[in-house]
């Protein structure tokens, strides 16, 4: 039975891309309303397979063959369930909030187009059973991806949107560089938790191996905003509108970081990357970006500025846990990608929520926002505090994992370094995101407003956000299942 | 004997009869002669190419009533016969792309003479693809140069006889040395037929005598078809013979007559020197050497370039490097990769220079960027038949460009020498690659408003049916490469 | 090698000419001198041929009184070689000589490259 129903698979990855397509060549409804409806429709239609897909046990498919060793293949596992699951969450939320954020923006046809587009294409990444696969809706994603930052076709907007797409290009061809080696070394590109390389063999190529890693770091960290190839991100996530800045900063971002994952975890191995240079380089590198990012948003005077910059710091986060090979290293990574991408993704529905009010993209702008939207900056300050990481909430879980990782593991140096960094980076995230908090409720006596409407579509993703943060922090177990499953097999 | 094996005769024969046919025509008449011809020649090769697949076997046909060493002959394997097929489709797709702009771009007294070119060059090209003699190959050669030129010139633009002028020019020098390198391995061997020669070469090599002459004569062939097939130092003639013609000359000139040179030269290398003997000469590592210097040097050309039309014919310069550095790879899996390339590259450069002048037509005929912003919302199927050619070429997975990429790399992996090479320029053409077709996607998607009217789908059918035929075709080539991979290993097989 | 050379004497000539003519072809500025070097060329190329055909003291190959031992002629083929290749020159300078007269008549210079300056000057 299961056999047979193997083509599910495929089904959420093309209904919404065929929707998305069908969207983008209509170009115009009648109604707008018909045209929520449809969108509406085709996400919560979507979820379900999703779930579907979720609750049935493994499933395997080959879709075709590109050449004669390398299948299109599909496969559902642990970590593709936990992204997939995660991706289908946010996406359903931020569309939602669109359908209130977009009623001010042009072109509201193509941008939903676009978006269901780039929700298919973010499946098909998370359910590849192999790195051809993999790497084909890597690039897919950056393509669908692109008319999002692009949507307001300023000159700003275009420079951004080529901006990314220069260093998106890049990173992916320094990694496809890797990956022929990969293909040609490996008897097979299937993605198998802990590797497919023997030990004896990897050690007998140990440079040549040392050397693809490092391409391989360095290309897919492009997309994670990895120094020193972060500059697109802070480019390109603050022009896109206020629902698409957020799914980019918190999804998209994390295509990179499931790229790293399967490729380092269930490809070369994590023994093999564990007491290199390369290691040590990339922990230095990920270190300096945690830092840097924190240090550069605490400056950054825009909202959603601060919160790309921000993004960038704590990817790297991400990195670093997966960097130091450790096992509750690794299980904080995992955590943090579901705890950044949801607080990250609720900051910037924040941001878009008070531009879509009051037009203020400042954060001076912002004294007495408190006031004016109550519910939405409760909701962004329960997500600070979770990037902070103060408990009760997700963050202070997975940090507390990816520092006690970070002490358990015996790198010299870094065992200690690293947490410092991560607990200097976390006062200074208290120091750059706190501020709107504490300016939008205490403006000082001699301010008057009146209080601005806020709509149910707006208000209700962003408490189901901050609900899920504070969740989170409470129950970790519930997420930890998953990603003990995941590690258990993996190291 | 199968009558299937007639087939590659007739359809040599076939086109040349229409050329002469054509001549007494009018356009109208010409025109559709033409379209017929190059149906049924793609149906003929159809069926050859079915019949030699199931059969597995190379085929000899014997023209004339002399036997073997003197006669002339025709031979055909599956590769010969995919090849004729699908410059027959290219051939199609590229006159019907253009159909629109061959009638205004050409004086309608002349319209006829179009279609003589174009009917000659297909027959010369069959015959470059299906000769197995090496004088009737350089008799060919000639046709094929002079139809080409003829396919320049027809417009009678100041700028396309000149483009002409130079591109004969550099033709004439590579037949030249085409010329001398044959009639000198003629004096070697004693032979034309292909096969023949083959024979007395390996018995030279064995005995190891002539090893100087022998060189110098692959070396002035090879050189002679590099320059007709414009790699890299040889080039140019061709940013203005393809910028300026009119676009079915240019899409043919790019994706065929310069393949139909390059299909001759892998015949040399397999079926007249031997692969063997061909791979252990030096002048392998020189063909890399271009190869990979061509790739760079006419990518950064093409950034410069301000021109959409340039732009893709610089592009040409640098897609053909690749395929003198698959061949300059010395190996089997190299020599898959080129000809996947040639399929490749030939489906989407043509789709490329006639979406471009679906772009061109809405933008006052104006071909730099400046004037190019935003046209793709007002040609919609050429922009996003642009945006597929241009997505193939970059190399993104599901388009045919990535494929042949993927198959050089993996070819280069298995030269430990020129490993390392092949695979630091194949990474930095494609990101120079990025740079440009990247740029002109996002400038012909800038909304601006201009006073040029914009084109409906249903006002130029034939436009559009064939722009989706192109789309097609690149994916096809993209997405199920591996039964055109097994074709071209099993016709290489029985190619030699 | 002395021997050598004088011993094929025929072939050095053919090989001397063409190099003259490739070399004027490459870089005459002229295009009327260019279709001479084309000329001259194509004409070593069959000097060479016909040096390579011909056999000391044998007939050209046409049979006038009956005698069909082939040691009587020289080798055919290069002469018939000789014949397509001159049709094919013959082809090829005329439309050489055809787009020089179109290029003239329109620009009244026959210097391919100021021809080419002056149409980079009309931005055409």
């Amino acid at each position: 039975m299961e056999e047979k129903m193997n083509f599910i698979l495929l089904v959420p990855i093309l209904f919404p891309v065929i929707a998305g397509v069908f969207l983008v060549w209509k170009r115009e409804f009648r109604k707008r309303r018909n045209l929520l409806w449809f969108v509406g429709t085709a996400l919560l239609i979507t979820g379900t397979f999703v779930a579907v897909n979720l609750m049935g046990g493994e499933r395997r498919l080959t879709a075709f063959y590109l050449t004669k060793e390398l299948p299109v293949f599909f496969k559902l596992d642990a970590l593709g369930r936990l992204f997939a699951l995660l991706v289908t969450l946010v996406w359903i939320l931020a569309g939602f909030f669109s359908f209130e954020y977009m009623k001010k923006e042009k072109r509201e046809t193509r941008y939903y187009g676009f978006y269901l587009i780039t929700f298919g294409v973010l499946l098909g990444l998370d359910f590849s059973g192999n790195l051809i696969t993999m790497y084909l809706f890597y690039e897919f994603m950056t393509l669908a991806s692109l008319p999002l930052v692009l949507h307001s076709q300023t000159r700003e907007a275009l420079m951004a949107g080529l901006k990314y797409l220069f260093y998106s290009f890049c990173g992916a061809y320094l990694a496809l560089f890797g990956i022929y080696f990969l293909i040609r070394m490996g008897n097979t590109i299937e993605f198998t938790p802990g590797g497919v390389f023997e030990s004896g063999f990897l050690a007998e190529h140990e440079t040549l191996f040392l050397v693809i890693t490092m391409l391989l770091i360095f290309g897919f960290g492009v997309k994670a905003g990895m120094f020193p190839m972060h500059a697109w991100l802070t480019a390109a996530h603050p022009v896109a509108p206020g629902p698409a800045s957020g799914v980019l900063s918190g999804i998209i971002v994390k295509g990179g970081v499931l790229a790293l994952i399967r490729v380092l975890y269930y490809l070369i191995g994590p023994g093999f990357l564990s007491g290199t240079r390369v290691q040590k380089i990339w922990i230095i590198l990920t270190l300096i970006t945690i830092f840097m990012g924190s240090m550069l948003a605490f400056r950054e005077p825009v909202l959603k500025k601060r919160l790309a910059y921000s993004t960038v710091s704590q990817v790297s986060y991400i990195l670093f846990g997966l960097a130091v090979c450790e096992r509750s290293a690794f299980e904080g990574a995992l955590l943090h990608v579901v705890a950044h991408a949801l607080i990250k993704v609720c900051l910037f529905l924040c941001a878009g929520a008070i531009i879509y009010r009051t037009g203020c993209k400042r954060v001076e702008e912002l004294v007495g926002i408190g006031k004016k939207m109550p519910v939405t900056l409760w909701c962004y300050t329960i997500a600070s505090l979770g990037l902070i990481g103060i408990p009760p909430t997700s963050g202070f879980v997975s940090k507390w994992y990816l520092g006690m990782g970070a002490l358990d593991s015996e790198i010299p140096i870094f065992s200690w370094l690293g947490p410092m960094i991560l607990i200097i980076s976390a006062l200074l995230t208290a120091g750059y995101l706190l501020p709107v908090t504490m300016k939008g409720f205490f403006p000082g006596e001699e301010f008057v407003c009146k209080r601005e409407k806020e709509p149910y579509l707006m208000t209700a993703p962003l408490i189901i956000l901050a609900a899920l943060t504070l969740f989170i922090g409470i129950f970790p177990e519930t997420v930890l299942t998953v990603i003990r499953t995941i590690s258990g097999v993996c190291i | 004997m199968e009558f299937v094996l007639n087939f590659p005769c007739f359809s040599i024969l076939l086109a040349m009869f229409a050329a002469i046919i054509s001549s007494v025509l009018k356009g109208r008449g010409a025109k559709i002669l033409n379209t017929f011809v190059v149906s049924l020649v793609g149906l003929m090769s159809l069926a050859v190419l079915i019949f030699t697949v199931r059969t597995g076997e190379c085929y000899v046909y014997v023209m004339g009533h002399f036997p073997a060493p003197l006669g002339n002959e025709l031979r055909f394997g599956a590769l010969e016969a995919g090849m004729a097929l699908f410059f027959a489709v290219i051939m199609l797709l590229s006159l019907n792309g253009g159909r629109r702009k061959i009638k205004l771009e050409i004086a309608e007294n002349k319209e006829h003479l179009y279609y003589v070119m174009v009917n000659l060059l297909l027959s010369s090209l069959l015959a470059l693809v299906y000769t197995n003699d090496l004088f009737t190959a350089y008799v060919f050669v000639e046709i094929n140069t002079i139809s080409a030129c003829g396919l320049i010139m027809i417009t009678e633009h100041g700028r396309c006889i000149e483009a002409a002028m130079r591109y004969m020019i550099m033709s004439l020098l590579g037949s030249g040395l085409f010329l001398i390198g044959i009639c000198i391995l003629y004096d070697l061997t004693g032979h034309l037929l292909m096969s023949y020669i083959h024979t007395s070469i390996e018995a030279i090599v064995e005995a190891g005598t002539y090893s100087v002459p022998l060189l110098v004569t692959i070396a002035l062939i090879v050189v002679g078809l590099a320059i007709k097939s414009a790699l890299f130092p040889f080039h140019a003639w061709l940013p203005d013979a393809y910028g300026y013609s009119t676009v079915s000359s240019a899409a043919m000139l790019s994706s065929l007559v310069s393949k139909g040179y390059i299909f001759l030269l892998i015949k040399l290398m397999y079926r007249v020197i031997g692969f063997p003997i061909f791979a252990n000469s030096k002048v392998i590592d020189v063909l890399f050497v271009f190869g990979i210097a061509g790739m760079i040097m006419g990518s950064l050309s093409a950034i410069r370039e301000n021109d959409i039309r340039r732009m893709i014919s610089y592009s040409s310069v640098a897609q053909i490097g690749y395929i003198y550095m698959g061949f300059g790879l010395g190996t089997m899996a190299g020599m898959v990769a080129s000809i996947f390339h040639i399929l490749s590259h030939a489906a989407t450069k043509s789709l490329l220079f006639v979406s471009a002048v679906g772009l061109t037509d809405v933008s006052g005929n104006h071909k730099d960027f400046e004037q190019l912003t935003g046209a793709a919302y007002r040609n919609k199927a050429a922009g996003v038949a642009f945006t597929v050619g241009a997505l193939s070429m970059v190399g993104i997975p599901a388009f045919s460009g990535f494929v042949s990429k993927l198959l050089f790399a993996q070819a280069a992996m298995d030269q430990h020498e020129k490993m390392l090479p092949a695979l630091i320029v194949l990474a930095v053409s494609s990101v120079l690659n990025v740079i440009y077709f990247m740029k002109t996607v996002i400038r012909i998607y800038t909304p601006v408003q201009t006073g040029y009217p914009s084109v409906r789908a249903k006002e130029n059918k034939l436009f559009v049916v064939t722009l989706i035929c192109f789309i097609v075709l690149n994916v096809l080539l993209g997405m199920c490469s591996q039964p055109i991979t097994e074709w071209i290993v099993q016709g290489l097989n029985v190619f030699a | 090698m002395g021997n050598h050379v004088f011993a094929n004497y025929g072939e050095v000539v053919a090989m001397l000419l063409f190099g003259i003519g490739f070399t004027n072809l490459l870089l005459q500025k002229n295009m009327i001198k260019k279709i001479i070097g084309l000329n001259i060329m194509d004409t070593a190329v069959y000097l060479f041929l016909a040096e390579k055909g011909y056999i000391e003291g044998h007939l050209a190959p046409i049979v006038v009184n009956g005698d069909l031992n082939p040691e009587t002629y020289i080798n055919p083929i290069p002469s018939g070689l000789v014949l397509t290749g001159i049709v094919v020159s013959v082809s090829v300078t005329a439309l050489m000589l055809s787009l020089t007269i179109r290029l003239y008549r329109r620009y009244h210079t026959l210097d391919l490259d100021e021809i080419t300056t002056r149409l980079k000057k009309e931005g055409r």
